[in-house]
């Protein structure tokens, strides 16, 4: 049996569900210890390791930065919020106790958020997350607009760098003032929003033309999910149904 | 009878609507490249959604926006998932603004831009508040400090870091938006739904 590139789209969306659920009503220091294990489980398990070496860069990237921001949050909220008892003083910088604690909250909270996020998306192929959400019911019309929309994310930032360099060519001020340089963002807005206007109008025609808009929907591929898989995504939305019930008691009884 | 929901947004997307629609979610998300480029202190991105407010109408600027969320948070920023509800609103309101004809005239387009952003940041405050605690790992996050240690609570602090960025953001992306359909050819407008949102 070949091993399993990714698990299915069910399952981690129910897996996405129970970690916002968790980041929602744990304490802090549960959402760091399954921030480490989704890290752990980036490297370990094979569904969900990064598709491409660009998402793999992007994902340890934002692991640099989210540690960063969490530290930066945390010392700056224990600065800034003076309640609670003096946890240390450094360089004549005092750090406050609900400042701290408010702080590693919030951190932890955001990055489990994100991290959930980000790891779906990272190890979930766009195609098949198309395809899932077509065979759920999404129009061919809006799954054309995202097909098209990631061949505009691959032209527009060269167009936008070509359109850049012409513009700074004829002198437009890209590096005057800050009300010169809004006024230049026209400059170079206006190309860009006409060229895209014209080639939409070709596009279009080609579509009604090909008689796409008429076209009854496309026979749907029936996704591929085993008994295994659904157990799988029921477990983890009993257990996020577990967790937000035992939150809301010890909220009752607090 | 009154349309349906679905039926409305298969009205307005026709023909040249979808490459278009597709174009204006990409300009969401490549706009913080120029506005790096250019060195402007603002984020622009919803001129995507609200260009095509004008220029297609509000049910699809209403998708631009969510879906340029959705891929920005593909794409290595996941905290745009949650401000979803804050794109619709910019959509919707602004394709209402469009049809009463506030694309018209400079003044209201200043007006609006204005309330669009108070709007924006009426409705990102609780999400920032509750959902991050204040913090978006941005620049601005110092400024909801700042309101916090002079004595506000969290969620009036982020409210004001929002009143004191989103009115200049939307109000620079109507004006820009003003400007480029103003410009456009009416040859090209045409052939969009809104082209009498900009007559």
């Amino acid at each position: 049996m070949p091993v399993r590139a990714y698990l299915d789209l069910p399952s981690k969306l129910a897996l996405v569900f129970l970690l916002w659920v968790c980041a929602f009503t744990l304490s802090w220091t549960f959402q760091v210890s399954l921030c480490l294990l989704l890290v752990i489980a980036r490297f370990a398990i094979p569904a969900f390791r990064p598709l491409s070496p660009r998402s793999a860069t992007a994902f340890s990237k934002f692991i640099v930065y989210s540690i960063s921001v969490a530290l930066l949050v945390v010392c700056l909220n224990a600065l800034f919020i003076k309640t609670g008892g003096t946890i240390a003083t450094v360089l004549g910088f005092s750090f406050y106790e609900d400042g701290l604690l408010f702080g590693l909250k919030t951190a932890s909270r955001l990055i489990l958020l994100s991290f959930s996020v980000l790891m779906f998306f990272i190890s979930t192929p766009l195609p098949v997350l198309i395809g899932y959400l077509q065979e759920k019911g999404l129009p061919p019309s809006l799954v054309l607009v995202l097909l098209l929309t990631l061949h505009f994310l691959d032209q527009l930032p060269r167009r936008i760098h070509q359109i850049f360099l012409a513009q700074q060519a004829r002198g437009a001020p890209v590096d005057a003032g800050v009300i010169s340089r809004t006024k230049a963002l026209l400059s170079i807005l206006s190309p860009l929003v006409l060229a895209s206007i014209v080639e939409s109008i070709e596009r279009g025609t080609a579509l009604e033309l090909r008689g796409f808009l008429s076209r009854p929907a496309a026979d749907r591929i029936p996704a591929q999910i085993g008994k295994q898989d659904n157990l799988l995504g029921i477990c983890f939305y009993f257990l996020s149904l577990a967790i937000l019930l035992y939150s809301i008691y010890r909220w009752l009884i607090a | 009878m009154p349309k349906s929901i679905r039926q409305r947004i298969a009205e307005e997307m026709t023909g040249a609507a979808l490459p278009f629609l597709a174009f204006c979610i990409a300009l969401n998300l490549t706009a913080g490249q120029i506005t790096a480029a250019l060195k402007i202190p603002l984020y622009l991105d919803s001129i995507g959604t609200i260009l095509v407010a004008v220029l297609v109408g509000p049910w699809s600027a209403v998708i631009c926006g969510s879906t340029a969320n959705l891929l920005a948070a593909a794409f290595g920023n996941p905290t745009m998932i949650f401000f979803i509800p804050v794109v619709v609103v910019i959509g919707a309101f602004s394709g209402f603004l469009a049809k009463k004809g506030w694309f018209r005239k400079w003044y209201l387009v200043v007006i609006g831009g204005i309330l669009q952003g108070v709007l924006a940041a009426c409705i990102s405050a609780p999400i920032s508040a509750y959902v991050f605690g204040g913090v978006m790992m941005a620049g601005t996050d110092f400024l909801v400090l700042y309101f916090r240690s002079v004595g506000n609570t969290l969620l009036n602090s982020v409210f004001y870091q929002g009143l004191a960025s989103d009115p200049a953001d939307k109000l620079v992306s109507f004006l820009i938006v003003f400007f480029l359909t103003k410009n456009l050819p009416q040859r090209l407008l045409s052939r969009l739904r809104g082209a009498a949102n900009v007559g």
